[in-house]
């Protein structure tokens, strides 16, 4: 019997995954076997860190919220901006609120003042209501 | 209101071209000292004609949270802090300057970039710790041997090396990798009332915290 080889169908397949670990370190872009594991690999990470992104985001956004709100003095806190927030209805959500503060402090400094001052004044005007 | 609102109208008076597809370097002063550098706001080649007949200017604030280019973070101009460890609670102290090292009390806070600020520790042998922790607390190390276990108390490392107690509460409250032990490198801690460092300029350290000082 002749010698028959396989032809290009493998070495077609492996081709566009090699293109894909193109960029990897050291055997992980050269061995084959180690190239279709690094793949997966490299997919799974990405797929599970488009879901932690979103929370890696919004955990950063309120960090920096709750530093450019408690260098304004001791009863300043992150917790507090949101719930004079929410009172006032104010759709702003935290990734603007961390972009104002750093780009523009005094702007999200007048935002605090303004939804501090009319809850205080509508908590007053509430007491004030019969039926109690 | 915004600062890049002027400077784009600013901008515009002055040449028609659009900045994004051209070299530009711009500067938006902010509030306080701190000043955002933003350099080179060019789109990418591919995305330059969504830009040939609009008017954006200056990178996308609203759409990319920022993050701090080099210039943000030069040693070189970042705030130098000196605080008084007599009487205070170790672990109050450990805490306040590990936050002001790691930058957290700052809006441009990142985590894989070293934004916080330097720390210098005077008269860190006369640092109070409450109940018998004086003579109870202890401190081990290993020196990597079978049976080298070595433990000490801290009354016994402060006649040693007082400095060792605040490096290891410090330590201990920074991130553990890296980046935690270039910002340890930041801490300065010194046995007597007198540092090194006046060329810095060091400011006194803000402390928020009521109960550090030790209530005699």
């Amino acid at each position: 019997m002749t010698r028959i080889r396989r032809g290009y169908i493998a070495w077609r397949r492996r081709t566009k995954i090699r293109l894909f670990a193109s960029s990897f370190r050291g055997a992980h872009s050269r061995l084959t076997r180690t190239i279709t594991q690094q793949k997966i690999r490299a997919l799974v990470s990405a797929h599970r860190d488009r879901d932690r992104q979103k929370i890696n985001f919004r955990h950063l956004w309120i960090t920096r919220i709750n530093a450019a709100i408690r260098e304004r003095g001791a009863c300043h806190s992150y917790s507090r901006l949101i719930n004079d927030l929410y009172k006032r209805q104010l759709l702003l959500n935290r990734k603007i609120l961390a972009q104002i503060a750093i780009s523009n402090r005094n702007c999200l400094y007048m935002i605090s003042n303004e939804i501090i001052k009319e809850v205080s004044w509508k908590e007053s005007t509430e007491t004030e209501l019969p039926g109690e | 209101m915004i600062a890049y609102a002027t400077s784009s109208s600013a901008m515009f008076a002055a040449s028609h071209k659009n900045p994004l597809l051209s070299t530009n370097h711009t500067t938006t002063t902010t509030n306080r000292n701190f000043q955002i550098r933003c350099q080179r706001n060019l789109a990418p080649v591919e995305q330059r004609w969504m830009f040939t007949d609009s008017n954006f200017t200056g990178p996308d604030v609203w759409n990319k949270t920022w993050y701090p280019k080099a210039e943000d973070h030069v040693n070189t101009e970042k705030t130098w802090y000196v605080v008084d460890a007599t009487d205070k609670i170790l672990g109050r102290l450990a805490s306040t300057i590990a936050i002001h090292i790691r930058g957290k009390n700052l809006a441009t806070y990142t985590p894989s970039v070293d934004m916080g600020a330097f720390v210098i520790v005077v008269n860190a042998d006369k640092v109070a710790v409450s109940g018998k922790k004086r003579t109870q607390k202890l401190y081990r190390r290993h020196s990597g041997r079978p049976g080298g276990m070595k433990v000490e108390t801290l009354d016994q490392l402060q006649q040693r090396i007082p400095e060792r107690i605040i490096e290891h509460a410090v330590r201990g409250m920074l991130p553990k990798g890296r980046l935690g032990r270039d910002l340890f490198t930041h801490l300065k801690v010194y046995t007597g009332p007198d540092h090194p460092h006046q060329a810095q300029t060091p400011i006194d350290l803000p402390i928020r915290d009521k109960r550090i000082q030790k209530q005699t």
